[in-house]
């Protein structure tokens, strides 16, 4: 029985229904079946219906629908859930304009572990940008300990600091010429050591011509819970954008 | 003095200047010590350059 119909009947009362009659609300409308296995049983045998093109399906364990195109079963839905994304943005990209400060609270939960901020950035003088990380509205300022490479032209440079009261994180600009941070906290919001890596990109003292790369890797040692994070210059002021997600930790 | 505090630009009040005064002073002695740290480096690599007769460049390309 082909599923095409070219009428939709409508009986009268005390009409004779002979089986071809019966068959088109038996052999139509959408059946339940409870897997793959049950549905494909179900067709073909004595008197059962021949699977053709058209036919519907629903299947309980998967709790989707499916139809079929004379081929293969396809489904029509419910659409596959999205996988979750890599990053979640949990602060919306933040403009600060001359600001000798710039802080962000309540920005690390317990809904991620690792977090991501992305810092676009210039600075007013010579002076570089230094991270803290605060807890409840106030910036932590010791225990901060680091391990720096920097590399300008063909020099490359080495450094290590420890119990300092801040992290050097960005080079100065002096001036507009964006400059990029990329850090990277770990465990921020967990009572032990917390993790810090910077990525920075800049345009050194003024000139698009000199990018200073520089990167360090350290940590801020306390146990401490730590919920947001600052930005400040050593002396002037900072003007950028930063963003800050959470990675994700389920596929 | 201005502050971007969660995304509103606003002047300081007069505690956080206190506290931006106190960790400017804080950064300004740290940035001090690692200038000077740096600075010894660069005199002791020079103390070395000299004793070998190399320029910075000659050195550069000698070691990389």
């Amino acid at each position: 029985m082909a599923n095409e119909q070219t009428s939709v009947p409508l009986y009268a009362a005390a009409q004779v229904l002979t089986a071809a009659n019966m068959n088109i609300s038996a052999g139509t409308g959408v059946p339940v079946f409870a897997t793959t296995v049950t549905r494909d049983a179900a067709f073909g045998g004595a008197n059962e219906k021949v699977l053709a093109e058209g036919q519907l399906c629903y299947l309980s364990a998967s709790n989707i629908v499916q139809y079929y195109d004379g081929a293969a079963w396809a489904t029509v839905g419910p659409a596959a859930a999205a996988s979750n994304p890599g990053l979640v943005c949990v602060k919306a990209e933040t403009a600060f304009t001359a600001s000798a400060t710039v802080s962000a609270d309540s920005v690390f939960t317990g809904t991620y572990t690792n977090y991501l901020i992305k810092v676009i950035y210039t600075t007013s003088s010579t002076a570089g940008l230094r991270f803290k990380l605060r807890a409840g509205g106030t910036a932590t300022s010791t225990n901060y300990n680091r391990q720096d490479l920097d590399a300008a032209d063909t020099t490359v440079s080495a450094s290590r600091t420890a119990s300092t009261t801040s992290l050097f994180i960005g080079y100065d600009t002096n001036g507009d010429f964006k400059s990029s941070i990329d850090i990277n906290i770990f465990a921020p919001q967990l009572a032990q050591a917390t993790l810090v890596q910077g990525f920075n990109d800049a345009m050194f003292r003024g000139a698009s011509t000199t990018p200073l790369f520089f990167v360090q890797s350290g940590n801020q040692s306390s146990s401490t819970q730590f919920d947001g994070f600052q930005l400040a210059p050593d002396s002037g002021t900072t003007t950028g954008t930063y963003t800050c997600y959470g990675y994700s930790k389920a596929v | 003095m201005r502050i971007s505090d969660n995304g509103t630009d606003r002047e300081m009040t007069a505690a956080e200047l206190a506290t931006y005064a106190t960790e400017q002073e804080m950064a300004q002695t740290e940035l001090a010590k690692e200038n000077a740290a740096k600075l010894a480096k660069q005199v002791a690599r020079q103390a070395v350059l000299d004793k070998l007769g190399l320029t910075a460049n000659e050195a550069a390309a000698l070691f990389g």
